[in-house]
């Protein structure tokens, strides 16, 4: 099979090196593989390489013959109360198989209710309950894959007054009751803390450095709401500099760790992505000064 | 092992939370009085705050729609897609938690929706643009040159199959789809076409990465339709009334396109 996705040169499948990637996106397809920008690494959408066949994987073939991988799932709905799509996890564990990611990640968050698919990351109420369920089912999910995931936190509209812990709270004690690790995103913190009022530096000093093994930066938008702004965690632009702030306080906490740019609305060319890689790479190389 | 009895806070939460979602509400209705009483409320109402979600989820439905049916968005126009996207949410929630397959049941669902209407030709279209979707995603396979054929002997020729590729559509429709598709293609104007120009039938394969539209004479796109599901030759040519003396072109042109995989004797024991 000349197309066969097993047949391919494989990329480097050792740990992802603490530096910048980019998310892939179908927009850059040709132009990654033509341009071979000085990126560390890339991540893709898992459920966008789902297929049978077709450009879309081979376009992922390609791009992962020059590049570390990581697989960034948006479908799982972990903390949904109903049981969880096996039919979609052997899926994911197909892409796997595929590409051999260096690192696998999902959202905490559910996304389903009565057979209903919301295709969204919606949140959870942080109880002692959710909590419980949540692990459990990321237990489930690394017992599957035979390997450890990364769990992020989400960005939010809203938040449940029966919650019985912090985010920071509850991450950390997801991190110890199902043996993830923690994909922090840091444009999420800082979203949060605008449309919650949560404290940004509180919630970084509140999670356990050990976990983290991938930061998310992304930009967002402002929307007035009545006399309110709300931050739209729309991935759309570059990233603000209070997060860029945010994320050097991060780093000195965590060390440098790999930092991913996402974009996902209103996709600018290439380069645009690669200039925004480059300056956490300033970032991720003064953390290693320190660090030194 | 999954179902308590009673539901758990977490499943009535969200049970809650998804009727929001899920109803046709606009900013200023009331939301489950329940729901709002546990959420957060600093200021800003909870309801504006659950209205971001719910209109989140509906964007994310329609866009989602939209990739997989550009024409039929571009054909009726934003107004009118955005409105045949919210009743067929209605009837068929995403059942997928990949938002890819949300547009399954589009052409089904048209063609209920539109019966009797100026627009009944739409389901077709619909079943045109379903047709790239799946072609798009569908299994790479190398194709065989039409020489196999020479070595089945001439007795098992009839109930031969052919199987063809993984991508491979057949459409069949009594309007004019592929001129429809065509003309509103990005790089083109969108001329007008008229519904009642005539019938067009089209096999849909994948070439360079694309779907190929191929115009094909009605009863070549029923031969090859009945030969995908399955049909040995003989059996193709009279469920799609081929006339015999059209095959050797027909099976000519589906060689030259690539789109045979391989020859299967039929099976012993008969029909599967």
């Amino acid at each position: 099979m000349n197309r066969d996705v097993r047949a391919a040169g494989r990329g480097p499948v050792g740990p992802i090196p603490a530096v910048a990637g980019i998310g892939l996106r179908s927009a850059h397809h040709e132009s990654l593989v033509r341009e071979r920008p000085a990126v560390g690494w890339i991540e893709a959408h898992t459920e966008n390489y789902f297929h049978d066949g077709g450009p879309q994987l081979l376009a992922l073939e390609r791009a992962r013959a020059l590049y570390p991988l990581s697989l960034h799932g948006v479908g799982l709905g972990l903390g949904s109360a109903a049981p969880i799509d096996r039919e979609h996890l052997s899926r994911v564990k197909r892409a796997i198989d595929r590409f051999e990611p260096a690192l696998v990640s999902e959202h905490a968050c559910w996304g389903q209710s009565g057979g209903e698919h919301f295709n969204d990351l919606l949140p959870l109420p942080q109880t002692e309950e959710a909590l419980r369920h949540l692990a459990s089912r990321v237990r489930e999910v690394q017992d599957v894959l035979g390997r450890q995931i990364l769990i992020e936190n989400l960005s939010s509209y809203l938040a449940f007054t029966s919650s019985q812990l912090t985010e920071w709270e509850f991450l950390s004690a997801l991190v110890e009751e199902s043996g993830c690790g923690l994909l922090l995103d840091v444009n999420n913190i800082f979203v949060n803390s605008v449309n919650l009022g949560l404290d940004p530096l509180q919630y970084i000093a509140g999670v356990p450095p050990a976990a983290v093994q991938e930061i998310h930066l992304a930009g967002h938008l402002r929307k007035q709401v009545g006399d309110r702004v709300l931050l739209i965690d729309d991935h759309g632009s570059t990233v603000c500099p209070e997060v860029w702030r945010l994320y050097e306080t991060a780093l000195r906490r965590f060390g440098p760790v790999p930092t991913l740019i996402e974009w996902d609305t209103d996709v600018p060319a290439l380069e645009v992505l690669v200039a925004e890689a480059a300056l956490a790479d300033q970032y991720l190389e003064r953390a290693r000064e320190l660090a030194a | 092992m999954n179902s308590p009895p009673e539901p758990t806070k977490l499943a009535q939460l969200q049970a809650r939370f998804a009727a929001v979602l899920r109803g046709p509400g606009h900013d200023g209705a009331m939301a489950d009085p329940a729901l709002v009483a546990g959420i957060v409320d600093d200021g800003l109402a909870p309801a504006a705050r659950l209205n971001l979600y719910r209109n989140n989820t509906r964007a994310m439905f329609v866009g989602a729609l939209e990739r997989s049916y550009p024409v039929i968005a571009r054909r009726v126009g934003d107004g009118y897609f955005q409105r045949l996207a919210a009743e067929y949410r209605a009837a068929h929630p995403s059942r997928s938690c990949d938002l890819h397959w949300i547009g399954e049941n589009f052409p089904a669902w048209l063609a209920v929706r539109l019966a009797g209407t100026e627009y009944a030709w739409l389901a077709d279209l619909a079943r045109l643009e379903w047709a790239c979707e799946e072609v798009l995603v569908a299994a790479d396979a190398p194709a065989i040159a039409i020489e196999a054929l020479g070595g089945v002997a001439q007795e098992m020729l009839p109930e031969m199959r052919l199987r063809l590729q993984p991508a491979l559509r057949c459409v069949n429709s009594a309007y004019p789809v592929w001129s429809v598709w065509r003309a509103n293609q990005p790089d083109q104007p969108g001329d007008a076409i008229a519904a009642d120009r005539g019938a067009e039938h089209v096999i849909v394969a994948r070439a360079d990465d694309r779907p190929v539209l191929h115009l094909r004479p009605e009863a070549e796109v029923r031969f090859v339709a009945a030969l995908s599901s399955g049909a040995g030759l003989q059996q193709a040519l009279e469920n799609s009334c081929l006339p015999v003396e059209d095959l050797p072109q027909a099976l000519a042109w589906l060689f030259q396109h690539g789109l045979v995989v391989a020859l299967e004797a039929p099976a012993p024991g008969g029909e599967e």
